[in-house]
């Protein structure tokens, strides 16, 4: 009998995830994991944060021994280039090629670059490398420009204020992240970096950029010219689905289109993480999420399927995002905006918004209450049945208005 | 080196189900009653250290709420990822109802 080969392709939280799980459902065959960055995998979410205030020190899923010891192959510096889906193989940077029985892709997402925005000074973060040169330049930096309010904009910007460096945040949009978070808790997040000293234009955006002799000068939308030392572009991402869509895979919302159980369209092929666009029954629909949690939670789906257990994925999507002392954090899906049900309130910044359709919880956003958000995603896919006073009312617990079902409260 | 039997709070204060973050000789400390047993652990995630008292303890597991990471109550092991564990401090309830912990 021959031994099975599975090769996973990425080596973020996803492969590594997909890695552990395969061992610990007790796939006994042989596991590979091609990563094009040299670091074994690592989380990504301090990159912007901690590691950039603090000790720049990466938070690892598995240790580097745990590899050796369950006999998953680490092949790091290594990009796969080519896919033969009839031959079932993977063509490797290194001019090799790597048969598989089951093939996972778990390549991410890489930062969406604004041409002539590159070269020294101008940073893109998404790699423990690229962190690690922002933070030197951080150091010696005295004025930031950060194009574009998202995450990664809004807490680099937290970051590098903690720093004390003076940073100036263009964002299109009237609020930060106003797309995720809806007009009024994007209004309460400028103001909580207003407040810290960032200077926040919201409306704007950077038309160009020249390098003068002491740093950059950028010219933005309204005509004005800001000065900076060093330039963060934050400005979305793109889904890095060339490797199966160049060998025919389908693609859907920008990622590559997998069913429940992670399957592409190509037999064998499994897809998890950022980079997947994964059917939702519990939505009925194609999502692809790109956060922490569920392409963790995808890659152990997908390794469970792999050794058998075959079980759909329909967890509840979570994420958070840490700014200051801040911590706002989201589960389910939002519907419109101006009909949430405010628990807390925004002035306190302590308030969950949630969503609320037919006595249903679909989704809630909330700055420093976590444990709303934790009691709602144990809610949003078990029955129950709420009012907006009930939810608005801070003396009733949240927990009271769960249902009291074992098997509902665990995902 | 020994420790030494410190006070840290009365049981009839920490109801079943229940978990509370107090401080017990410099030591910040997460106690945790399991169906009447009282457990201690170290009050910082083995993730990225947040307070775990925020958290949520269902009686069985205690879910951290920074980052969701689930930990067995009982037994202070990882259940989600399985590859942790809770620091946990020896800690014994005394005839009259005091919880003690020996924190080093
Ligand atoms: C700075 C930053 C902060 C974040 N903060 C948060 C947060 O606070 N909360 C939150 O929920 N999420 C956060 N995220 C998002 C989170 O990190 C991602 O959702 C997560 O990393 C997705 O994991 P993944 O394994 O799917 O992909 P990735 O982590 O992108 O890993 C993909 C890997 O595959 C490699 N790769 C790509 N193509 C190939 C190829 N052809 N061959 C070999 N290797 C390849 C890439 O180099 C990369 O190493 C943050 C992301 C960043 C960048
Ligand atoms: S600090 Fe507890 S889960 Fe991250």
């Amino acid at each position: 009998m021959t031994t099975k080969r599975c090769v996973l392709v990425g080596g973020g939280v996803a492969a590594a995830s997909a890695a552990a799980h395969l061992r610990k459902r007790g796939f006994d065959g042989d596991v590979v994991l091609v990563g094009e960055e040299t670091a074994a995998p690592y989380e990504r979410p301090p990159l912007s944060k901690e590691f950039l205030t603090g000790p720049p020190e990466l938070v690892r899923p598995l240790t580097p021994d745990w590899y050796a010891a369950n006999g998953v192959e680490l092949r790091l510096g290594v990009r796969a280039v080519a896919l033969d889906v009839a031959g079932r193989s993977v063509g490797l940077s290194t001019g090799e090629r790597l048969g598989y029985d089951d093939l996972v892709l778990a390549t991410g997402v890489r930062p969406r670059r604004l041409s002539g925005f590159d070269g020294e000074g101008v940073h893109y973060l998404r790699t423990a490398a690229d962190a690690g040169r922002l933070r030197a330049e951080l150091a010696t930096a005295r004025r930031i420009a950060i194009l574009g309010a998202g995450f990664i904009g809004c807490e680099v910007a937290a970051s590098a204020t903690a720093l004390g460096t003076q940073v100036t945040l263009f964002e299109p949009e009237p609020a930060p992240l106003a797309r995720v978070l809806g007009a009024a808790i994007g209004a309460v997040l400028m103001d909580i970096h207003r407040e810290r000293g960032v200077e926040i234009r919201p409306g704007e955006h950077v038309t160009a950029l020249d390098r003068g002799r002491h740093g950059f000068v950028l010219t933005t939308s309204r005509g004005d010219r800001v000065e900076a030392d060093l330039v963060v572009v934050g400005i979305g991402s793109v889904p890095n689905v060339e490797l199966g869509q160049d060998a025919g895979l389908a693609v859907a919302n920008g990622g590559l289109a997998v069913d429940e159980y992670g399957r592409t369209s190509a037999p064998h092929v499994y897809a998890a993480g950022d980079v997947a666009a994964q059917h939702h029954p519990r939505y009925g629909t194609r999502i692809r999420v790109e956060h922490h949690d569920t392409a963790v939670r995808q890659g152990a789906n997908v390794a469970a399927n792999l050794a058998g257990e075959v079980t759909p994925f329909e967890e509840a999507h979570w994420f958070w995002s840490d700014q200051y002392e801040h911590s706002l954090q989201s589960t389910g899906r939002m519907g419109a905006f101006d009909s949430v049900v405010l628990r807390g309130r925004l002035a306190d910044r302590s308030f969950s918004a949630f969503s609320l359709v037919d006595g249903r919880i679909q989704g809630v956003i909330s700055l420093n209450r976590p444990g709303d958000v934790l009691a709602a995603r144990r809610m949003l896919f078990a029955p129950h049945e709420v009012t907006a006073e009930q939810l608005a009312d801070e003396s009733l617990p949240l927990k009271r208005l769960m249902p009291r079902t074992k098997t509902a409260s665990r995902a | 080196m020994t420790g030494q039997w410190q006070e840290a709070m009365q049981l009839d204060e920490l109801w079943e189900g229940e978990m509370a973050g107090v401080e017990v000789g410099g030591e910040k400390v997460l106690l945790m009653n399991i169906d009447g047993d009282v457990r201690a652990y170290r009050n910082r995630c083995p993730h990225q250290a947040w307070a775990l008292d925020e958290g949520d303890f269902d009686g069985e597991t205690l879910t951290c709420s920074r980052h969701l990471w689930v930990f067995d109550a009982r037994s202070g092991s990882g259940v989600n990822p399985d590859n942790c564990r809770l620091t946990s401090f020896p800690c014994r309830v005394d005839e009259d109802g005091t919880i003690r912990v020996d924190v080093g």
